[in-house]
C-alpha cells in the first residue's frame, strides 16, 4: 500500500484531494446509488428475480379476470378487450400501491443509516418511489403479448404516458414522503397504508370503468359519497388516462381530472417535503 | 480568516423519555394525555472552536452527552438551541460501523458510503483496493455485511471513513472494537491525518487514548463542559475525578466489618493506611499498612490471614497471606488485630480495592472473608510509568558523540 504509506509520512499536500461533487450531482449520485440498491436488493436471493414484477400483477390480472370478468361477468368498455383493459388499470394501480407501501417503510428500513450518518435522508424515499417506478416500467411489457393477441392498436397517445407518468411519480412522492416521516413516529401507518390501499383500490376504477360506478353504490347519501369519492381520487383519473392510451388508442379523455390530479400531485410533493423537513428533526431518536 | 471547521455555539439538545411509549396510532389517539414524556439535557451550553488541524477529545462518564455531541456536529441530531457549522467534507464513525446495509455486500456499501458523502464513484473505484486491503476483507468483500462479524464491520467502517478523504473526521469509540494490531494501525492512521492537518474530534472515556491523541479536550460531565483546555490538564482533572469516585463507590460497596462466620470468627475492622498516616491514601514506593481487627469467641488456632490487592474493575494484582509455619505454632486472643505492613508499594497511579480472608490452615476452609472493605488511592509517581505497577528499571543510551550534538 504505497500510497498509505506516502500519507504515513505526511506526504498529504502531494496527493491529490479526493474530488467533491456538486450539491445536485452529489444528490443525483447517491439517488441512482440507492435506486440501484432498492431494485436489486427487492430480488436479491430470489430464484424467479426481475420475474417477481411480472408475474405479481399478472396473476392478480388473471384473479381478477377469473373473479370479476368470468364469474361475476363484469364487463368492460362495450368491444374492448377486458384483460387489456383490466391490465392497463391494474399496472398503473400497483405502481401507486407498492411505491406508498415500500415509501412508508422507507426510513424505518434505514435506521442503521439513518442513526449513523447525516445526509439528505429523503433520497431514501424518493429512492424507494423511484424503484418502484423502475419496476412499474419493467412490468409494462406486460401489455405487449395482450396488446398483440387482441390486436388493440397502440399509437401517438403514447407521448402521453410519461407526462402521465410523471404525474403518477409525483402523487407517490407527496404521499410516500409524509407516510415515511410519519412511520418513524408512528409505526402503525406502515399496517395502515396496507389496509388503506385494498379498499382504495375498489374506490379506483381499474376492474370496472369509470362509466359504471355512476350509481354504483346507489342513490342514497353513502352512494353520492361513494361517487364523491371515486371522482376526488386522483388515481381515478390516473387508471383512466391508462385505460384511453392502451384499451382506446386515444389521448386521455377527461383533462378536468387530469388538471386537478396534476395540481394535487404538485400540492402534496410539497406539503410531503413540508411535513418531511418538521420531522426529520427527530429520526434519529426516535426511530 | 475563515471560520474554524467546527463551531459549537451554546448548543444544547434535549431527549424525550417517554413514561409510556406511544408507538403506535392507537395508543397516540386514545390515551393523548397519557403519553407524556420527560424531558432531559443531554447536552447543555456546550460552546467550542476545533481549529482547522487539530485534534479534539471529547470526554467524560458514561452517559455524559459525549456522543450526543458528537452526533449533533456529525449532523445526525439537531440540537434544540444553540447552533454548529462544519466546514469541509465530514465522515464519522460512530459507536460500531458506519451505516451498512445488511443485505448489501462490502464492497456495494463501499460505493453507497461514498455516494453518502458526496464522492463520485470514479474516485471511490481508484481507492477500492486500499479501502478493501485496509479493512483485510479482501476474502469478504462480496458477501452480504450481514455475516461479518462486529471486528470486519468496524474494520471496514473504519477503512471507508478514512479512505474518503474527509476534512473532518468524527471517531466515536469505535477503536475499543478490532484487535490490537487493527487498533494500532488505526492509530497510525490517525497519527498521520494528524499530520496532514485533518481535524479531528475523538470521542472516548480512554483517558490515555485521548491523552496521546488529543492537542485539546473538552470533559463533559451531566451534558455541561466541567473542563475545556489542553489535553494534559483535561485529562489529569478527569482522571482525578474518576478515580476519587471509584474509591468513594468501592468503599462504600464493602463493609469494614462482617457478622459472625464459621466457629463465630468475624472481622471488626479494616483500616488502609498510607506512608503520611493518612487513611486511604499512599504514593507509589511508600508504605502500607493494613489493619485488620478480628474476634474469635474461642480463640484462633493455625489460622491463615491472607489480603489480596484488585484494582476497581480487574483481576486480583497480588495477593500475601500469613506464614503457615509460624501460625501454626500460634494461638490468637479472641480478640485482637493482625497488621499487614507492606515498605514500599509498587502500585502505579489508580484506585484499589483489598480483599480480607481468614481460614484453618489444616482444612483451608475459610473462616471469614471480607470483599472490599477499604480501597485506597494511590498517586503514581509521574507518566513514564504505566500500568499498574512500578518496574524497577535504568535506560541505556548510546554514548555522547560530539559531532553529533553540534550537528
Amino acid at each position: 500500500m504505497a500510497t498509505t504509506d506516502a500519507l504515513r509520512e505526511g506526504a498529504f499536500p502531494s496527493r491529490p484531494r479526493a474530488p467533491q461533487s456538486g450539491p445536485w450531482a452529489r444528490h443525483l449520485e447517491l439517488l441512482w446509488e440507492l435506486v440501484r440498491r432498492d431494485v436489486r436488493a427487492r430480488y436479491r436471493g430470489s430464484v424467479l428475480g426481475i420475474g417477481w414484477t411480472l408475474l405479481n400483477p399478472l396473476v392478480f390480472m388473471l384473479v381478477y379476470a377469473l373473479v370479476f370478468g368470468s364469474l361475476l361477468k363484469v364487463q368492460g368498455p362495450s368491444g374492448k378487450p377486458y384483460l387489456v383493459f383490466l391490465l392497463s388499470g391494474l399496472l398503473a394501480w400497483t405502481f401507486f400501491q407498492q411505491a406508498l407501501v415500500m415509501a412508508a417503510s422507507s426510513i424505518i428500513a434505514n435506521a442503521g443509516v439513518v442513526r449513523k450518518v447525516a445526509f439528505p435522508w429523503m433520497l431514501l424515499t424518493v429512492s424507494t418511489v423511484t424503484a418502484a417506478l423502475v419496476n412499474f416500467l419493467i412490468s409494462l411489457v406486460l401489455l405487449v403479448p395482450f396488446l398483440i393477441a387482441s390486436h388493440s392498436p397502440v399509437g401517438l397517445p403514447l407521448l402521453a404516458l410519461p407526462g402521465l407518468i410523471v404525474v403518477t411519480f409525483g402523487l407517490c412522492l407527496g404521499l410516500g414522503l409524509m407516510l415515511a416521516a410519519g412511520s418513524v413516529y408512528f409505526r402503525d401507518l406502515q399496517y395502515i397504508i396496507n389496509l388503506a390501499t385494498m379498499v382504495w383500490f375498489y374506490l379506483t376504477p381499474v376492474i370496472w370503468p369509470l362509466s359504471r360506478y355512476q350509481g354504483f353504490f346507489g342513490h342514497g347519501k353513502l352512494g353520492v359519497l361513494a361517487h364523491v369519492i371515486v371522482y376526488a381520487n386522483p388515481m381515478t383519473w390516473v387508471v383512466v388516462s391508462f385505460q384511453d392510451i392502451f384499451v382506446f388508442n386515444r389521448w386521455p379523455q377527461h383533462w378536468h381530472g387530469l388538471i386537478y390530479t396534476t395540481l394535487l400531485a404538485a400540492a402534496l410533493i410539497w406539503f410531503g417535503v413540508l411535513v418531511f423537513r418538521r420531522l426529520r428533526r427527530r429520526f434519529a431518536e426516535e426511530i | 480568516m475563515p471560520e474554524a471547521p467546527i463551531v459549537v455555539e451554546e448548543l444544547s439538545k434535549r431527549f424525550r423519555i417517554y413514561h409510556q411509549r406511544s408507538e403506535t396510532l392507537k395508543q397516540a389517539l386514545v390515551d393523548r394525555r397519557r403519553s407524556r414524556y420527560e424531558e432531559f439535557w443531554a447536552v447543555r451550553d456546550a460552546q467550542f472552536e476545533v481549529p482547522e488541524g487539530e485534534t479534539f477529545g471529547i470526554i467524560g462518564a458514561n452517559g455524559s452527552g459525549k456522543s450526543t455531541l458528537l452526533k449533533c456536529i456529525a449532523g445526525i441530531l439537531v440540537p434544540d438551541r444553540g447552533r454548529v457549522s462544519v466546514r469541509g467534507r465530514l465522515a464519522s464513525l460512530l459507536e460500531v460501523g458506519a451505516g451498512f446495509h445488511p443485505d448489501y455486500s462490502g464492497r456495494e456499501n463501499i460505493f453507497l458510503n461514498g455516494a453518502i458523502l458526496g464522492l463520485p464513484r470514479r474516485y471511490i473505484n481508484s481507492v477500492l483496493d486500499e479501502i478493501i486491503g485496509f479493512a483485510e476483507l479482501e476474502q469478504f468483500i462480496d458477501n452480504p455485511v450481514r455475516n461479518y462479524s462486529s471486528g470486519m464491520y468496524t474494520r471496514l467502517g473504519f477503512s471507508i471513513a478514512i479512505h474518503m478523504d474527509p476534512d473532518v473526521l468524527l471517531i466515536d469509540e469505535v477503536l475499543a472494537v478490532g484487535d490490537e494490531a487493527f487498533q494500532r494501525r488505526c492509530m497510525d492512521h490517525i497519527d498521520s491525518m494528524r499530520q496532514e492537518g485533518r481535524t479531528l474530534v475523538f470521542v472516548s472515556h480512554a483517558a490515555e487514548t485521548v491523552r496521546n491523541l488529543c492537542d485539546r479536550c473538552l470533559w463533559l460531565e451531566h451534558g455541561r463542559e466541567r473542563m475545556l483546555g489542553p489535553t494534559g490538564e483535561v485529562v489529569d482533572g478527569y482522571l482525578e475525578d474518576v478515580n476519587l469516585r471509584e474509591m468513594a463507590a468501592l468503599s462504600s460497596s464493602g463493609h469494614a466489618a462482617t457478622g459472625p462466620g464459621w466457629m463465630g470468627v468475624r472481622i471488626t475492622s479494616v483500616t488502609v493506611t498510607g506512608g503520611a498516616g493518612h487513611e486511604g491514601l499512599t504514593s507509589t514506593g511508600e508504605s502500607l499498612r493494613v489493619k485488620i481487627g478480628y474476634e474469635a469467641p474461642s480463640g484462633l488456632r493455625r489460622a491463615r490471614f491472607r489480603v489480596s490487592f484488585h484494582p476497581a474493575e480487574g483481576p486480583e494484582l497480588a495477593s500475601v497471606q500469613t506464614d503457615d509455619r509460624e501460625m501454626d505454632e500460634r494461638l490468637l486472643p479472641s480478640r485482637g488485630e493482625v497488621a499487614l505492613e507492606i515498605p514500599e508499594l509498587p502500585f502505579l497511579d489508580g484506585v484499589y480495592g483489598t480483599k480480607v480472608e481468614i481460614e484453618d490452615i489444616a482444612s483451608g476452609r475459610a473462616y471469614v472473608t471480607l470483599d472490599r472493605p477499604q480501597s485506597f488511592r494511590v498517586h503514581g509517581p509521574g507518566r513514564r510509568e504505566q500500568g499498574v505497577a512500578l518496574v524497577g528499571h535504568q535506560w541505556v543510551l548510546p554514548a555522547l558523540d560530539p559531532s553529533a550534538v553540534s550537528a
